[in-house]
């Protein structure tokens, strides 16, 4: 996008506080550089395509291989999908991750999303990274162990399964013992080099269901 | 009885934390989770990788993956969450029962799922690309919900040794 004037800007500001929310979400479209790669105004190198889903290949890669694959209609996280859709987004994942195994020379695939800054997320629109894996390849995911005392177990569990309609009815098991699955064979390889800065900026998770102004104004660069 | 765990866990034999369960899919709570909260989804029928899921059951493991993830926000007061699946001992996968990981996120938890990109030159990229191309051509997602169980007619074309072979390549876990 063009530079503009500090004028521009407080006009461009002005209008924005005046559009209704639908308004809204469309200029939100307008700015995703996504939204513009779905729509065929920005290049990318495109290795599926349907009615649902695009997957392109990253252009940062952490592997040769590395797609991304993205819902076509703009949803900033995962919790805004519907149903259909995610059923659809996966079941294209599960089938690129299966190309990536058979054309190139991959060992293993890892999908991952992620909803929010905290969670590493780096552009507004949802989408999955399928990264094609190698023994040794240098990516070194890291997943620490944290244990829980059985208050916090019971406390969260019973949140959790009250959030999602699961019946109350398995609390004789007052002690659990660790289901942890086994540590791998394999070393864990070494950790990675320092992570890129993350620059974009992107919704507050929190606010999934309402447009923040001063998201809007600062993918526009005004402070 | 099998030796799988995540089997166990289904069956019963290994007692746990239910947040989630219906005939096919069960989501417990991760004990040593990577954060409080932390929980695993996986069918209960034995499948080592996603790969071998049927369709109806994967997307069914999914919406109740995003399920979770919701809960998580508005319950735990994360800040965000991971989705993470790995397929294959290199990608990490360490019991040969496929699951995915939803995990809770807070600024500076000490979990780390970023990567240094790769720099690959123009020539790299095409050549990847159209090794890809080459293989997503016969891709198509069915609706799983009308026809559950079903392969796709249009899915590629593998020999049964090489399907073998492959299994066997992507099994080898403990």
């Amino acid at each position: 996008m063009a530079e503009m004037t500090p004028e521009q800007l407080n006009a461009l500001q002005e209008k924005i506080k005046q559009m209704s929310p639908e308004e809204l979400k469309d200029f939100q479209k307008k700015q995703c550089i996504f939204c513009q790669i779905v729509a065929g105004k920005i290049q990318a190198k495109k290795v599926y395509d349907d009615e649902n889903v695009i997957a392109i290949l990253d252009i940062n890669p952490a592997n040769p291989g590395h797609i991304l694959l993205l819902t076509k209609e703009h949803y900033s996280i995962m919790p805004q999908i519907p149903d259909e859709e995610i059923a659809h987004l996966f079941l294209a994942a599960k089938q690129l991750s299966n190309s990536i195994l058979r054309s190139i020379d991959a060992q293993g695939t890892n999908i991952i999303a992620a909803n929010g800054i905290a969670a590493g997320q780096r552009a507004q629109h949802f989408m999955l990274h399928i990264i094609p894996r190698k023994e040794n390849d240098g990516l070194g995911f890291v997943l620490p162990q944290k244990s829980m005392d059985q208050a916090q177990i019971d406390a969260i569990g019973d949140k959790l399964a009250a959030a999602l309609g699961m019946k109350q009815e398995e609390k004789k098991h007052s002690q659990i013992p660790q289901p942890r699955t086994p540590a791998p064979k394999e070393p864990m390889p070494p950790p990675p080099p320092p992570q890129q800065q993350i620059t974009e900026l992107q919704k507050d998770p929190s606010k999934k269901d309402s447009i923040d102004l001063d998201d809007i104004s600062r993918i526009l660069g005004v402070k | 009885m099998s030796s799988c765990i995540v089997c166990q866990i289904a069956a019963g034999s290994i007692p746990s934390k239910k947040v989630y369960e219906d005939d096919l899919i069960l989501a417990v709570l991760d004990v040593n989770g990577a954060n409080p909260g932390h929980c695993f989804i996986f069918p209960k029928n034995h499948y080592p990788i996603m790969e071998q899921v049927p369709d109806a059951e994967l997307a069914k493991l999914f919406q109740v993956s995003n399920k979770v993830s919701s809960a998580i926000f508005e319950n735990l007061g994360a800040q965000g969450t991971n989705i993470f699946v790995s397929n294959g001992i290199p990608a990490g996968q360490t019991v040969a029962h496929f699951t995915i990981n939803v995990i809770p996120r807070k600024e500076n938890d000490g979990v780390n799922l970023q990567w240094a990109p790769k720099q690959l030159t123009e020539e790299e990229m095409s050549t990847v690309e159209l090794k890809l191309k080459d293989q997503t051509k016969n891709v198509a997602v069915q609706k799983p919900d009308r026809k559950p169980r079903i392969p796709s007619v249009k899915q590629t074309a593998v020999s049964f040794e090489e399907e073998e072979n492959f299994s066997n390549q992507l099994r080898r876990i403990p």
